[in-house]
């Protein structure tokens, strides 16, 4: 068997063998010792409380004391040694009901909630969204991410990606999911904050109004800190506001996310840059005692070509984006052509299609496949017509008088791949071609622009230019002051710096606390086992992902509209049903392995539960062959797979999907239920060899074995006496 | 046939069920499975007396037994050694089969492990030179264990002492 790496599992598992040999001669010993494994179960299978961690320490304290046998205070002192040496992981386990090794089943998280840069507990919303409950399913989201409605529209979505209903037919739209219970809730005006705790008098001033800033400013707002924010530009959100264009994200949404953060008493300074409007100086004089660096990374990376800073319409495209964003909306110039292959460059070649620029093309030096940029914004690109120029590398920019004229290009060959895999593209020689364009926007990546960050003068920089911080508290080495987001982590996404920002929060109340920092990553919290739908399992298979409605083609290429129009109330609930609750099923195979290898029934076909080899899944061939024998149900870890007898019916489901239902048959003296037709015909045919004349008597277990008894009684009655 | 028999003289049994306790105490069962059991017949009127009669019910280890048959893990096997029918915990996958197989309703159901549980002559104890739990217990000694040509023939000496007095 696979060696176990949850601490807690280990321990368990090591307690269980000395309980069983019997080492522990002593029987207040081995009662006091398989107490303690009791509550050691308990953490594994979350049903543990704040006690039971003391409770472990105080029985094995018993152990070593009370003149017990040496062998009993040896096991006392290893098993206290071993929790405290393990004593993160524990709390983790009766804090979070997570246990990210999967070892114990009960805790194993969903792989869209393990994908989440956030953790957010997917199942749990997404269930609530399907019962209508949208208030709810907003409430859970922000224990984890305080904007569900802008990472509903914008987010890189990587829960999605690892979907496993993805192996089945096509992933849940999580992030649509969360788009429209978003919208829901706040024009129904259910969308609110939680409760705040007592203001606590510590003051903490974040700089940059960016994601990262805004959530961990949330969190520590929640904690009862007074937080405020000091933005350089003259608008909140940062990279949000102006890096993603308003038709893929619109600005009331930012808005009215932002809103919910300062109605929890947050300021923020907008058009206050560090260093030039305002000094650390100034800051430490207003009281503040912990710093986040939350400043994003809006310098961009140059092409290194000639011709470069000669001309006015070379603009980096964060400059552009934020300049289009800011208001200005004049049209750049007719041609355009973009460099680069991700999301920024696809998000500027789209913007200036909407500004009126008449020819727009994107120059990439790799293939299409090869592109970082997201495939449904690229095919959205190609609807609305930018045009890419694949295996492209820009050499020269030219112009006249001042102004662009073109860009001079060569074409390229993909190298064969290198050791890592990664072919690289080569310039092929004398393929020197100028492209006609008026504007050149390079998107080749952006950087940190470190400006007026010199007064924090211990912090740390990487090689990339970027923050240096302890991964898991967000510390940088000067002490007090924390950072987050791209400043830290490079040009990242969205819900990368909201995670970020939430680890921040509670690393700076820790700060405050005098609380040691963690040394272990952040796990994802259950926030709750939600109820399951139940639906037949033809239901379940044949429902489909919805299409998202798109705007128009003709209106998205001449107006800054929101391009995705969102899903009707119906198309939600039913894709909230198509989810297969993995936080529950944790596709271990072992119903399927019993089916079919022990019991020879093979009615459970759910080849999506294999990860490295998917096979064929279909949930309506169990209603055909399945003899509720309960295999399945008896051996699942986490009762995903129940039987149960309900209204005369033998039902098999698995999280709820109703996978076979047979009717029962009942005991001909006392009534008492026995199992279907289909189950005893199964045992019919084993053991026809043997007795024949068994084959249609219906009687339960107890009735069968009274009425031998009374056949080999020695009773005799009176008149047979004589 | 098991090589071993396991004969409950009725005349002494007072249905104490010391027997079950012992059994299910030495399989370490929860609420629910009763490998042995002592079945009540009556009580009922013989001649001007109410009887009452307990009847031990363990397995009875068939020569072909339908549990075995019926087990699709072959978890339910029959010793080769000794015939006596056991279930190997390991292999069972808790399907009932076997349950619901038995005409006398001898495996038993574990609900807090998920397997079948039977009696199995507590073979471990006979290994040891130890007779089985229920044996040992019963404070009427009405239990025999032994090959069958060592079981006392207390019902025929009492049919012939029977007999002989009423002559």
């Amino acid at each position: 068997m696979r060696e176990k790496s949850c601490k807690v599992r280990t321990i368990h598992d090591w307690l269980k063998d000395k309980l069983q040999s019997r080492e522990l001669a002593h029987p207040r010993c081995q009662q006091i010792a398989s107490e303690i494994f009791d509550l050691i179960y308990d953490v594994s299978q979350g049903r543990a409380g704040d006690a039971h961690l003391a409770s472990i320490f105080d029985l094995s304290d018993h152990l070593t004391s009370e003149g017990m046998p040496p062998a009993c205070r040896r096991l006392g002192e290893e098993i206290s040694n071993r929790v405290q040496a393990n004593r993160e992981v524990f709390e983790s386990h009766i804090q979070t009901h997570t246990c990210p090794t999967g070892d114990c089943p009960m805790l194993t998280p969903a792989p869209c909630q393990m994908a989440c840069p956030a953790g957010i507990d997917i199942p749990t919303y997404i269930m609530l969204i399907g019962q209508g409950r949208y208030a709810e399913a907003i409430e859970v989201i922000r224990k984890d991410n305080p904007f569900p409605w802008i990472c509903g529209l914008i987010c890189t979505h990587p829960c999605e990606f690892m979907c496993v209903r993805g192996r089945m037919d096509s992933p849940i739209a999580i992030m649509d999911l969360k788009g429209f219970t978003s919208e829901k809730a706040m024009s129904a005006m259910e969308y609110g904050n939680p409760p705040k705790m007592p203001d606590n008098g510590h003051k903490v001033c974040v700089i940059g109004a960016g994601p990262g800033g805004l959530t961990a400013a949330y969190y520590l707002a929640l904690q009862g800190y007074q937080v405020t924010i000091i933005e350089a530009l003259p608008v909140v959100g940062g990279m949000m506001m102006v890096g993603i264009p308003r038709y893929r994200l619109p600005r009331e949404v930012i808005d009215r996310e932002v809103n919910m953060i300062e109605e929890l008493g947050v300021e923020i300074r907008l058009n206050t840059r560090l260093g030039e409007d305002v000094t650390y100086t100034d800051l430490a004089a207003e009281g503040f005692a912990a710093y986040l660096i939350a400043v994003g990374a809006h310098g961009s990376y140059k092409l290194m070509i000639t011709g470069e800073d000669d001309y006015p319409e070379v603009i980096s495209a964060v400059d552009y984006l934020r300049r289009v964003s800011l208001g200005d909306h004049r049209r750049p110039g007719k041609r355009v052509a973009v460099v680069g292959g991700g999301n920024v460059a696809i998000d500027a070649a789209r913007t200036s299609l909407r500004l009126g620029c008449e020819e727009v093309t994107i120059l990439y030096r790799r293939t299409h496949d090869q592109m970082p940029a997201h495939s449904e914004e690229v095919v959205e690109a190609e609807e609305e017509g930018i045009q890419f120029s694949y295996l492209t590398i820009p050499k020269e920019i030219v112009g006249e008088n001042g102004h662009v004229t073109g860009l001079v290009c060569v074409r390229a060959e993909l190298s064969e791949p290198d050791d890592s895999g990664r072919q690289r593209p080569v310039p092929v020689e004398g393929s020197d071609h100028e492209l006609s364009v008026d504007v050149v926007i390079p998107a080749i990546g952006q950087e940190v622009d470190s400006l007026g960050l010199d007064d924090f003068n211990e912090v740390d920089w990487t090689r990339r230019h970027t923050l240096r911080v302890n991964t898991v508290s967000m510390q940088t080495h000067q002490a007090g002051v924390f950072a987050v987001g791209d400043a830290v982590t490079g040009p990242a996404t969205v819900v990368e710096a909201i995670a970020g920002g939430k680890k921040a929060a509670s690393a700076i109340h820790r700060y405050f606390e005098g609380i040691p920092q963690p040394e272990l990553p952040p796990v994802p919290v259950r926030r709750s086992r939600t109820d399951y739908f139940t639906l037949p399992a033809s239901l379940k298979m044949d429902l489909k992902r919805p299409e998202m409605a798109l705007l128009g083609n003709e209106r998205r290429r001449i107006t800054f509209q929101q391009v995705r129009l969102g899903m009707a109330d119906m198309q939600a609930q039913n894709e909230a049903k198509r989810c297969l609750r993995c936080d529950v099923c944790i596709r271990c195979g072992r119903c399927v392995e019993i089916c079919r290898d022990k019991m020879g029934v093979e009615a459970l076909k759910l080849g999506y539960m294999d990860f490295d080899n998917p096979g064929p899944t279909d949930l309506k061939i169990a209603a055909e062959r399945c003899i509720a024998c309960g295999a399945c149900a008896t051996n699942c870890p986490t009762d995903a797979m129940q039987m149960v007898d309900k209204d005369g019916e033998r039902v098999l489901s698995l999280c709820g999907t109703v996978l076979n239902r047979l009717k029962l048959e009942y005991c001909e003296t006392c009534g008492a239920v026995l199992g279907p037709a289909r189950y005893h015909d199964y045992i019919m045919r084993r053991v026809k060899e043997i007795s024949p004349s068994l084959v249609g008597k219906r009687i339960c277990l107890d009735c069968a074995r009274r009425d031998s008894g009374k056949v080999h009684a020695e009773i005799v009655p009176p008149n047979e006496r004589r | 046939m098991s090589k071993y028999f396991l004969f409950q003289d009725q005349k002494k049994c007072i249905g104490c069920m010391a027997c079950v306790v012992a059994c299910k105490s030495r399989q370490g069962l929860p609420r629910g499975p009763q490998p042995c059991l002592v079945v009540t017949v009556g009580p009922q009127w013989v001649g001007e007396q109410p009887r009452t009669a307990f009847t031990f019910m363990p397995c009875f280890h068939c020569e072909n037994p339908w549990c075995v048959a019926a087990c699709p893990t072959g978890a339910m096997h029959q010793r080769s050694e000794d015939g006596i029918v056991t279930v190997d915990p390991d292999l069972c996958v808790g399907c009932k089969t076997c349950i619901s197989a038995c005409p006398w309703g001898a495996p038993q159901w574990n609900p807090e492990t998920g397997k079948a549980v039977k009696c199995d002559l507590c073979h471990d104890r006979i290994k040891a030179g130890l007779k089985p739990a229920c044996v040992t217990v019963c404070p009427t000694q009405c239990l025999y264990f032994g090959t069958p040509d060592e079981i006392p023939e207390v019902r025929r000496e009492r049919y012939a002492r029977a007999r002989a007095q009423e002559n």
